[in-house]
């Protein structure tokens, strides 16, 4: 090799030897990330170097193959479309190609394939048979390879002249390496032509010549140098004599193959070799590389595990430390320093609290480091989910339970430790034991904490499975351990404390409908049921201990929200014991239907729940009014199951994006608190029922008829709307067909659907004292049917015995002369009774429908003129004239007379007609004298 | 060829409409078996024009069809039922339509649209109005229009703004014209029915002096309220258009004012003034509600008006007639 270059002239030695200085820098910055990996390695390094030229080489030549195949199928397009690609490669490749310079096989394509396009380009037939895209292709290519190869001109003109030896004496070059003798000879023979161009010769030729230059010098490490080196002049030839293959039919390949063929057999096996080989190579670094990668990610790891230095130290303790307090205390505020950064394992630090109390406890360390421990514990049992939204396991979440147990125990055990929020950190004493303990840390938190964890799992478990009852079946243990740190805070604790604790109890309590005091209260007790039965119910009733909880909180409290809440509770558990005055009355002193809504939302949910409540329980009590009121809010907005807490409505996420999905999520009340939404809304629409269906029945020809609930009416269209009506299937159905029945006054059909197997099972059975409340019903359906038939049909009567309405409502008879009575005394039936036939004589002083239908046409027709007046005003221009009459009266004088006998109906009613008509004639002259007066007004 | 017989040019007025019985008695037939309540049923009539009457000889139904079959094509279906009735040589050309009424209610905008269509392309086009209720208590109600030659130029302008209504100084009263109709038959049929109104017996003449009138006023009553409603709402809408103008009017004036005198005062420190923007688009002037609707209104409440008038006078007559029979007799 160094003998081939000895021989060249100076320059190119020079050339070649500054090339070969100048490498490594290039690759340095050009590989940097690959040089700096394996900075150690000089073998690899130069392997690096050398296949990067070759990758970038390769590359070129494939393009360039699949350039050639293009221009084979004469498929202009891809040939553009690969041009640019090879463009842009050979950009790529610029720092190579300056120091290598422009490859042979590089020119040779540009040369053929200008003179390719050329040849195309003058065939003018031919062009005319491609298609256009090929044609659009072509021309650009024929433009853009031209001003392209201006650069490359006298690279081109030397191939140009001498294609055979150009191909040749790269070959040769190639080959020539390989073998030094070979290349002698060659040299003699291409001398000659070299002579003229010379310079550019060189230049070229240095760099394939550093190449080999390099090549060899590694390979001498390998003792292969012979074959290796001419390896690598067979992978150029084979890509030279590819890409002339495919040509098809170029000057040099002769010359090509003839060279080929002395190795022929040899190569291909060699090649794989060597590829092989490099390939390998490859592997290695890339395995190399990875592990380095993975050797920094494992000490990222270490990094990030190594925190909480206990990890190595599973043993607390060095041996033979003596265990007092101050070093169990060291320890432990170790272990809470690592508490909340970042990659701390929260299990293991559990682990070591546990741990920790379980040395303190063997080195009988006393109750005050205990109980430190154990706040610890629990505090980080809490802090294990990071995410408010998630749940306790339940191991954990028993764990926690045992914790505050155990805690709770030992408080009570101990009346000597006194333990706050308040208790400064440096003022605790967790050692001196003939002192009071004094430890930092609020159990009423932790028990609160508790208790809203507990709230979590039930409203992330699914109310319909098995886990739902096992999960339920720990509120006994919640509640156990709230009455224990009940009574540990009534003996130690401050008043607030207390309240936040009894809020806790009252919260547990309220909502539970309490059978054993029910049962007392009944008479049942003590007779049929076992020793067990009759124990448990030596309980206090759940009335007295609310009652209890409650004035304590009223009397006591000072944060406003703990009061509002107990007293929603209270009023609640009132209403759910069917104690409707009390509950009513505590409800009306609140006053807090005014500002409930600028309470917090889960206050706001309870007092839905308890409004709710409350009409449920007037309702038992056969208060429909008071019922229908207090149920009017959250059944109108048709919302009842968010407002009361009890899933989630469907909305587009405009409304509602992902984070208050989640806040609301977290209000949800869970599912064994839930208030059957199909019982509410049926007594809802039953109240609706009994107060609308009279009322539409005594306002039928009304005008200006008003709904008292719009959703009732919103059923009864549903309903009607229904184009074939089968027996009802539904509640809501059954309460239309209902009240379809009453509009008839059909009490018989209206009881049988509202008070069947379906709707026993469905609402009905749900209340406490069922029977009650169906008797209660049937009374009322009874009573309102009479009403009913009675506005429905009294103009079909002269009279009616009230024996007979009686018999058809089987009601007595009293009772019906007592609702007639009420009737006519409130001027809603224009009779009278006569007393000694005991019938009801009617008087015929309503309108009849043709009537009615009169009057209000009539109404109707003075609107229009109102209406039209203005118009009129406008016209003339009089801005202001008809505001003037407005006040002046006109209509609404006519109103007032209307409404008037409205009011006071009965006999004046038909006055209040006459003069009704009267208004309306004065009306219209006053009407013309405006007009005329406006008419002169503008004409002024 | 005949077909321009009397209408060369529009010029002469259709004077008389004469309508075959067999006409007559399709309609019936059609109603009692496809319309109900307030359904409306619609067809074709079919004649031909003689001098200056228009002679209506024969008609065919338009099929019900729901919305949903969309592949039928009503005007296909004409062209064939035409074609089919040109076969066995009946009068073929098409003259108008007819279409039920519910308690006279039909001067909607439907109506005015294709009867404005139907005459447009056939000039002679009627529409015969068809009152199955009053018909079914006795007498025979039939009535013929055709839109005035006024509401056919405001429908062929299709400006229904007030300006152009105003403009073509129409009113509810001039928007249909009733043609009288005279229903003729060939004279053997005159014949027969001659015959036939002396077999008959003389059983249910009792009838006469039935009121029967609650019902039938409360219904017209409904009905007239509910147009009244419309008509409120309507002048409503116009009301706060007219209030709108106004006010934007005095708003442009005020705006002018100011550019004027700003240019004034620009004048007078010798600047130059400023330019002239579009008031139209500074003020854009409100959209005016179609008019079209509140005549149509007022001719159905006029019709109404009409119908409840001439029920009730029916009824008073009777009234009185009872109370002198009672009189008399007692």
């Amino acid at each position: 090799m160094s003998r081939f270059f000895a021989t060249g002239s100076d320059s190119e030695s020079e050339e070649s030897s500054s090339a070969d200085e100048i490498t490594p820098k290039a690759t340095g910055t050009t590989f940097s990330k690959q040089a700096l990996l394996l900075s150690d390695d000089e073998e690899d390094t130069k392997r690096v170097v050398r296949s990067a030229k070759d990758k970038r080489f390769e590359e070129l030549t494939n393009i360039i193959k699949t350039i050639r195949n293009a221009m084979k199928i004469r498929d202009m397009s891809k040939c553009l479309e690969e041009f640019e690609q090879l463009y842009r490669a050979f950009l790529k490749s610029k720092t190579i190609v300056d120091k290598e310079g422009v490859p042979q096989f590089y020119i040779r394509l540009l040369a053929d394939l200008e003179d390719y396009l050329n040849q195309l380009w003058e065939d003018k037939e031919g062009k005319k048979k491609m298609n256009k895209n090929n044609a659009k292709a072509l021309s650009t290519l024929r433009q853009k390879i031209r001003k392209y190869n201006k650069d490359f001109e006298t690279e081109i003109v030397s191939y140009k002249e001498n294609p055979e030896q150009s191909a040749e004496e790269e070959e040769k070059d190639d080959i020539g390496s390989a073998s030094s003798s070979k290349s002698d000879d060659d040299e003699d023979v291409t001398a000659k032509s070299l002579m003229k161009k010379k310079p550019q010769e060189e230049e070229k030729k240095a760099p394939e010549a550093s190449k080999f230059l390099k090549g060899a010098a590694d390979e001498e490490s390998e003792s292969e140098e012979d074959e290796e080196s001419e390896d690598w002049g067979s992978d150029s030839v084979d890509s030279g004599g590819e890409s002339e293959d495919n040509e098809g039919a170029a000057a040099s390949l002769a010359v090509v193959f003839l060279k080929k063929a002395q190795d022929g057999d040899k190569q291909p096996e060699r090649k794989k070799d060597d590829r092989r080989k490099r390939h390998k190579k490859m592997e290695q670094v890339d395995e190399e590389a990875d592990e380095e990668g993975e050797g920094e990610e494992g000490g990222w790891e270490k990094v990030k595990g190594g925190v909480p230095l206990v990890k190595e130290k599973p043993k607390m303790f060095a041996k033979g430390t003596e265990i007092n307090n101050a070093v169990v205390i060291k320890k432990l505020n170790e272990i809470l320093q690592a508490r909340g950064k970042k990659g701390t394992d929260r299990s293991a630090q559990i682990e070591l609290f546990h741990a920790l109390a379980g040395i303190s406890n063997e080195n009988n360390l006393g109750e005050g480091i205990l109980v430190k421990i154990k706040f610890n514990i629990i505090a980080s049992l809490y802090d294990y989910n990071t995410n408010l939204a998630a749940f306790m396991k339940a191991e954990m979440w028993k764990k926690c339970l045992e914790c505050i147990d155990e805690l709770l125990d030992i408080l009570f055990e101990n009346s000597n430790i006194f333990i706050g929020e308040n208790i400064a950190e440096d003022s605790e004493n967790l050692a001196i034991s003939d002192q009071p303990f004094r430890v930092r840390g609020c159990i009423l938190t932790l028990v609160e904490r508790m208790d809203e964890e507990f709230t979590k799992i039930m409203q992330n478990t699914d109310p319909h499975s098995q886990e739902y009852v096992d999960n339920l079946k720990d509120e006994g243990r919640v509640c156990g351990i709230i009455d224990r740190l009940l009574q540990y805070l009534e003996s130690k604790g401050s008043t607030e404390e207390v309240c936040r604790v009894y809020l806790r109890r009252i919260m547990h309590t309220y909502y539970k409908f309490d059978y054993k005091a029910h049962r007392r209260s009944l008479g049942l007790q003590g007779e049929t049921k076992s020793e067990q039965d009759q124990e448990e119910s030596e309980g206090e009733d759940s009335a007295i201990i609310m009652d209890r909880l409650c004035k304590f909180i009223y009397a006591k409290d000072r944060t406003d929200r703990i009061r509002t809440c107990a007293i929603l509770c209270h009023i609640y558990h009132h209403a759910l014991h069917s104690r409707w005055y009390q509950a009513r009355d505590l409800m009306l002193m609140s006053h807090l239907q005014d500002n409930i809504q600028h309470a917090d939302p889960p206050v706001q949910i309870l007092y839905n729940r308890t409004m709710v409540q409350l009409g449920i329980c007037a309702f038992r009590q056969g208060m429909i009014k008071d019922a229908h009121n207090a149920l009017l809010d959250i059944q109108s907005s048709g919302r009842a199951k968010e407002l009361l807490g009890q899933g989630l409505l469907m909305r587009n996420m405009q409304e509602r994006n992902a984070e208050q999905e989640k806040i609301e999520k977290r209000r949800q009340v869970p599912f064994h608190m839930h208030i059957n939404l199909e019982l509410l809304e049926c007594v809802y629409l039953v109240s609706a029922m009994l107060l609308e269906i009279p009322y539409m029945a005594a306002h039928e020809f009304d005008a200006r008829r008003r709904m008292i609930s719009k959703q009732f009416h919103h059923q009864l269209r549903v309903g009607e709307r229904q184009p074939l009506l089968g027996p009802p299937e539904s509640m809501r159905e059954h309460v239309v067909a209902a009240s379809k029945a009453m509009k008839m006054g059909d009490w018989r059909t209206c009881h049988s659907f509202i008070i069947n197997e379906k709707m026993n099972s469905k609402v009905w059975d749900l209340f406490p004292e069922t029977q009650r409340v169906r008797e209660m019903l049937v009374r009322k359906i009874q009573e309102e049917s009479l009403r009913t038939y009675l506005f429905t049909y009294s103009s079909v009567y002269d009279s009616i015995s009230m024996a007979t309405l009686s018999e058809m409502f089987e009601l007595e008879l009293p009772t019906v002369h007592s609702i007639i009575s009420k009737m006519i005394i409130n001027e809603e039936l224009m009779a009278s009774l006569d007393q000694p036939t005991q019938t009801v004589v009617m008087h015929r002083t309503e309108p009849t429908s043709l009537q009615n239908m009169t009057l209000q046409l009539a109404e109707k027709l003075g609107g229009l003129v109102e209406n039209n007046e203005r118009v009129f005003d406008l016209k003339q221009g009089v801005y202001g004239g008809y505001f003037n009459r407005d006040q002046k009266g006109g209509y609404q004088q006519k109103q007032n007379y209307q409404r008037a006998p409205d009011q006071r109906g009965g006999y004046q009613q038909k006055q209040g007609y006459q003069r009704d008509q009267k208004g309306g004639y004065q009306q219209r002259q006053n009407y013309q004298r405006g007009g005329y007066r406006n008419q002169n007004q503008s004409s002024y | 060829g005949d077909r321009l017989n009397g209408f060369e040019n529009g010029k002469t007025q259709l004077l008389c409409l004469c309508v075959r019985l067999q006409v007559v008695l399709k309609i019936i037939k059609h109603y009692q078996e496809e319309g109900q309540g307030s359904e409306v049923v619609q067809g074709v009539l079919l004649g031909l024009v003689v001098e200056d009457r228009l002679e209506i000889t024969n008609c065919f139904p338009f099929p019900q069809h729901t919305e949903d079959d969309v592949d039928f094509d009503e005007v296909q279906y004409q062209m064939e039922m035409m074609r089919s009735l040109r076969h066995v040589n009946i009068d073929h050309l098409h003259v108008g339509w007819y279409q039920s009424t519910y308690y006279g209610s039909f001067v909607s905008r439907a109506l005015l649209d294709s009867q404005f269509s139907y005459q447009h392309a056939i000039e002679e086009s009627v529409v015969l109005i068809y009152d199955p209720i009053k018909t079914a208590q006795g007498s025979l109600c039939l009535k013929a229009y055709r839109l005035t030659p006024k509401l056919m130029e405001i429908c062929k302008e299709k400006d229904f703004s007030p300006e152009a209504l105003k403009k073509a100084c129409i009113g509810y009263e001039h928007m249909l014209e009733e043609v009288p109709i005279v229903i003729k038959n060939s004279h053997l049929i005159n014949v027969l029915l001659l015959d036939l109104q002396e077999k008959s017996t003389v059983a249910d003449k009792h009838e006469l002096l039935n009121l029967s009138s609650s019902n039938h006023l409360e219904k017209s009553l409904q009905l007239l309220m509910d147009r009244v409603d419309g008509m409120s709402q309507e002048i409503v809408k116009y009301n706060t258009y007219c209030r709108n103008l106004t006010k934007q009017q005095q708003q442009k004036q005020q705006y002018l004012q100011r550019r004027q005198q700003e240019n004034t005062q620009r004048q007078s420190r010798g600047e130059p003034p400023l330019p002239e923007e579009d008031i139209n688009k500074m003020f854009k002037p409100p959209q005016a509600p179609p008019r079209m609707d509140t005549l149509l209104i007022a001719g159905q409440v006029n019709n109404y008006c009409q119908n409840i008038k001439a029920f009730t006078s029916q009824n008073l007559g009777k009234l009185f007639m009872a109370e002198a029979l009672q009189g008399h007799s007692s």
